[in-house]
């Protein structure tokens, strides 16, 4: 800890990668990943090169445990694909791995989160009658109800963390039992498929987490910011009891592997 | 059955009715039919009804040139070049095309139970969210469930309790088997015999799911090499009905081992595609004023083709700049 508070007065290192080691840091040794485009792939590389060499990846497009020499910019993009154990399509890996159960861990992101951490990435407003249409769910809400512990990736302002999300993209700790749309916990939407669900989420000024209740709680503040920064930045109550600190933040060896080894080109790190 | 039939792409777009139900190979900005795209617009279609795994660059040009009056899928945009899908954004907020959600997985158990020749395909994803809520189902709104369109099931998903072991209940995904497949492949052999490099996608299975199937080769090879590794191919040549030669046409999207993803290309269209006053500029530029494939090539030019040819060994491309460093 003091060497790296000692090592942070050496050099600098910007917003994003602070995301990334702190996204890096969730992934465990051994974990199998599932893992979307952008910062998601620059934490399990750097997982895989620091405390987690036996993590692998999953990308929804069909790439299973690759190595790749460069960066990909995309999920389907064959740079995933280098050295991997297996290729394939997506029966594979949306239903031949996440269905199955062998994801432990997906990184995600959101417009939109919860108190429950039910995340938005459909529309804004009433959805028969959008103020805004977003992306749509693509494999969100699939790989957030099927992984073991998902991380959810946020920008840290007020209209995106809200006491409600006006759609719900990708299920959460409270969710809608259909037909009837009643809120129940998720365990008892899910069933006997139930294996876990958002673990954590990580924003440009904070890490939450979840209680038993599956409702978020402040965990750690990035360095710079205050509590009193975070709940401005946020628009629900904010359980704030059980917060440890704060965010640990890179060291000069995570900034030079992300740098210098994973992201050498300055795609998402520029 | 047998060889499929050798066909120009103005000869194949020509078969594709207006009110048609379709589907594409490839996934978001790769290997997608765009030449047939382009041909399909100038030839004039309307109300097409667009089912696919995932949208992407193809899906944006097609809406947004007034093709298509129903899109049920999941997600749609151009992934880092482009963030929003900006036409299906309009349409589902201004109106003009019914959009139908569901999520990744779901639109996968789709195609799979159409390709199976399933009634319909089990799955535990995302449930407890709004894709299923009653009220949003676009279609059933619009007055379309009502059994008498034969490519639009009469619900948008059903639950049922699982009969063997007791997992509980499980959501039901009815099968799509759209009228027409429009697919890209890498290789096609002279009998028919499909290629695809590196990641497979929903391929084999949109193949599989549809009435007919077109195919777009950025190569036509012998058979006898096709034949030598057979467990690379997803399909053999009675699957296919109609083949097109057409080198480069996936562009601007990619095509492992050939071509990389046209990155400067997407973000110029995607920066078009924010109204429908620059969207149409850029459809004149590139769609009305380019009467084919081979003035479309010429018109991108060497430079830009060469720019992003794929490295044979690694089979994407090591010229393009893709960042800062």
């Amino acid at each position: 800890m003091a060497l790296n508070k000692l090592s942070v007065a050496a050099y600098s290192y910007s917003p994003m990668d602070l995301l990334a080691v702190a996204a890096a840091r969730e992934v465990r040794d051994g974990d199998i990943v599932f893992t979307g485009t952008g910062l998601p792939m620059l934490a399990i590389m750097l997982a895989q090169h620091t405390h987690a060499p036996n993590s692998v990846c999953i990308y929804e497009a069909g790439s299973i445990d690759g190595r790749p020499l460069d960066l990909p910019t995309s999920v389907g993009d064959a740079r995933c694909a280098y050295q991997s154990a297996v290729i394939s399509g997506l029966t594979e890996t949306l239903y031949g791995q996440l269905h199955c159960g062998y994801v432990d861990l997906a990184f995600l992101g959101g417009a939109e989160i919860d108190k429950y951490g039910n995340v938005n990435t459909t529309v804004l407003g009433d959805y028969n009658n959008p103020l805004k249409r977003l992306t749509g769910s693509g494999g969100n809400p699939d790989v957030n109800s099927q992984a073991r512990r998902t991380v959810y990736i946020m920008v840290q302002e007020k209209r995106r963390f809200k006491e409600q999300v006006d759609y719900i993209t990708a299920p959460g700790w409270r969710i809608r039992k259909w037909p009837g749309g009643e809120y129940v916990h998720r365990r008892e939407v899910y069933g006997k498929y139930f294996r876990g669900g958002v673990e954590a989420v990580i924003s440009n000024m904070a890490v939450f987490r979840f209680d038993e209740e599956g409702v978020m709680y402040l965990d750690t503040v990035h360095p710079g910011f205050t509590v009193a920064d975070v709940q401005a930045h946020c628009g629900f109550e904010l359980n704030v009891s059980r917060v440890k600190g704060e965010t640990l933040p890179p060291t000069q060896e995570e900034i030079d592997l992300l740098y210098q080894v994973i992201d050498r080109e300055g795609i998402f790190l520029p | 059955m047998g060889k499929p039939q050798n066909i120009t792409l103005k000869e194949a777009a020509g078969l594709i009715q207006d009110g048609q139900q379709i589907t594409f190979g490839g996934f978001t900005i790769w290997r997608r039919p765009m030449a047939f795209v382009y041909e399909l617009i100038r030839q004039g279609k309307r109300n097409l009804h667009l089912l696919e795994v995932n949208g992407g660059t193809h899906s944006e040009i097609l809406i947004g040139a007034g093709c298509v009056s129903i899109w049920e899928s999941c997600w749609s945009g151009h992934e880092l070049y482009g963030k929003l899908g900006e036409m299906v954004a309009d349409r589902h907020v201004n109106g003009g095309m019914i959009v139908e959600d569901y999520s990744h997985g779901h639109m996968v158990a789709r195609i799979l139970a159409g390709a199976y020749g399933l009634p319909f395909f089990p799955s535990a994803q995302s449930l407890g969210t709004d894709l299923l809520n009653p009220e949003f189902d676009s279609l059933g709104r619009a007055g379309l469930r009502d059994g008498s369109h034969p490519k639009i099931p009469r619900k948008k998903y059903e639950f049922a309790p699982d009969p063997f072991y007791d997992r509980g209940e499980l959501l039901l995904l009815p099968a799509a088997n759209p009228d027409w497949a429009i697919f890209y492949a890498s290789q096609v052999g002279e009998e028919g015999t499909v290629r695809v490099n590196v990641q497979t996608y929903a391929d084999s299975e949109v193949i599989k799911a549809a009435d007919k199937v077109i195919v777009l080769a950025e190569e036509i090879v012998p058979e006898s090499y096709l034949r030598l590794e057979p467990e690379k191919n997803i399909a053999a040549g009675y699957a296919i009905n109609y083949l097109i030669k057409l080198p480069w046409a996936a562009h601007p999207t990619g095509s492992q081992g050939f071509y990389d993803v046209d990155a400067d290309f997407i973000r110029t269209f995607y920066r078009a595609s924010k109204s429908q006053e620059t969207f149409d500029r850029w459809a004149d530029e590139w769609i009305f004023d380019i009467p084919d494939h081979e003035r479309y090539l010429q018109k991108l030019g060497i430079g830009r083709l060469e720019n992003i040819r794929a490295n044979p060994v690694l089979g994407y491309s090591t010229r393009q700049k893709r960042g800062t460093r």
